[in-house]
């Protein structure tokens, strides 16, 4: 194997941004009851755009510890959330474009507590500008799934 | 046209000719001055649902879509920018009209030339009066390029068939 200098720079430099970025992997847990369908559509050639979700754990006073996070890469992604406590799910729409340089992300915040034996599909959509998440909620003898409506995280005792 | 130049096209624009001394310190002002205002449009449009139901989404998506703060960054060789603002919606339904009114306030990269009202410049007053029981006209002030994003949610709330909500690092 011929030793690439330049490869050599690239994979440190990703490597350092990589752990410096604080982004980590979120834990394969199971069961897999989160089903997220992601389509991202920039709307031009000279323009990407990519889904991203962290999940964090709530704890009894409504804080926050980050867990990792999952990339929406995928059409559809199974991820386990722990049932039965809320946990802060933070969907990240994120763009750029390469003529202009610019660069942008937004985020869809809300809390979720998903009951054991549940299960959640989510759309995770990004399309010409215009982003939407909803998730469904289906279990045990219901065949149509129920919306869950967007819940802030000062809500976290409720319910 | 790229972001940091449609941004710095439309202050040495203000700066140059030096006709903005005031803007509208309220929605009505607004939909007075945007008609004639360099820049600005009014878009009239027919929509197939009642003032009232589109008032409903207004209430309903506005908060959750509009009421945020947003960072966004602007990089070329020699430059590199970053703004951060504040958008803030206001609803309100009477029986004249449903109204979405949102208000920008730049918290970091862009000055504030004239008297700012509380909650932000007007960037967007959008109305629906009732046409008929069923049927509503849509009228939608604002600026003439640069915030397709949210026209297009704002449309998408009204007709009903598009919920989703407006990437606002898209605007400018």
């Amino acid at each position: 194997m011929i030793f690439q200098p330049r490869v050599a720079i690239w994979l440190l430099g990703a490597g350092l941004l990589a752990g410096c970025s604080g982004i980590k992997t979120y834990p394969d847990t199971s069961p897999r009851n989160l089903i997220v369908k992601t389509e991202a559509r920039s709307g031009s050639v000279f323009s990407s755009s990519r889904v991203a979700v962290h999940i964090h754990e709530v704890d009894a006073s409504c804080r926050t510890t980050y867990l990792g996070t999952v990339q929406l890469s995928e059409s559809v992604v199974e991820i386990g959330i722990p049932p039965d406590r809320p946990s802060y799910l933070v969907f990240n729409f994120y763009s750029s474009s390469f003529l202009g340089g610019s660069s942008g992300s937004i985020n869809y915040e809300t809390l979720l507590r998903p009951r054991a034996g549940y299960t959640y599909n989510a759309s995770a959509r990004y399309a010409d500008g215009i982003y939407q998440v909803a998730i469904l909620e289906s279990g045990p003898g219901r065949s149509k799934g129920l919306e869950i409506e967007r819940r802030e995280l000062a809500d976290c005792n409720r319910g | 046209m790229t972001l940091p130049l449609v941004r710095t096209f439309a202050a040495a624009t203000v700066l140059l000719t030096g006709c903005v001394t005031q803007h509208p310190q309220n929605a009505e002002e607004f939909r007075k001055a945007a008609p004639g205002a360099f820049m600005a449009k009014v878009d009239t449009q027919e929509i197939n649902r009642s003032f009232r139901e589109i008032g409903a989404t207004f209430r309903k998506r506005a908060p959750e879509c509009l009421n945020m703060r947003v960072t966004t960054t602007s990089q070329t060789p020699g430059s590199y920018q970053v703004i951060v603002s504040a958008y803030k919606p206001t609803v309100v339904v009477t029986d004249e009209r449903a109204e979405l009114h949102i208000q920008r306030h730049h918290e970091k990269g862009v000055l504030a030339v004239t008297k700012e009202p509380e909650g932000g410049y007007y960037l967007i007053v959008a109305d629906a009066y009732p046409v008929d029981a069923k049927r509503s006209r849509l009228q939608i002030f604002g600026p003439s390029m640069g915030y397709d994003v949210i026209y297009k949610a704002i449309i998408g709330w009204a007709t009903g068939k598009d919920l989703g909500c407006p990437d606002l690092t898209k605007t400018g």
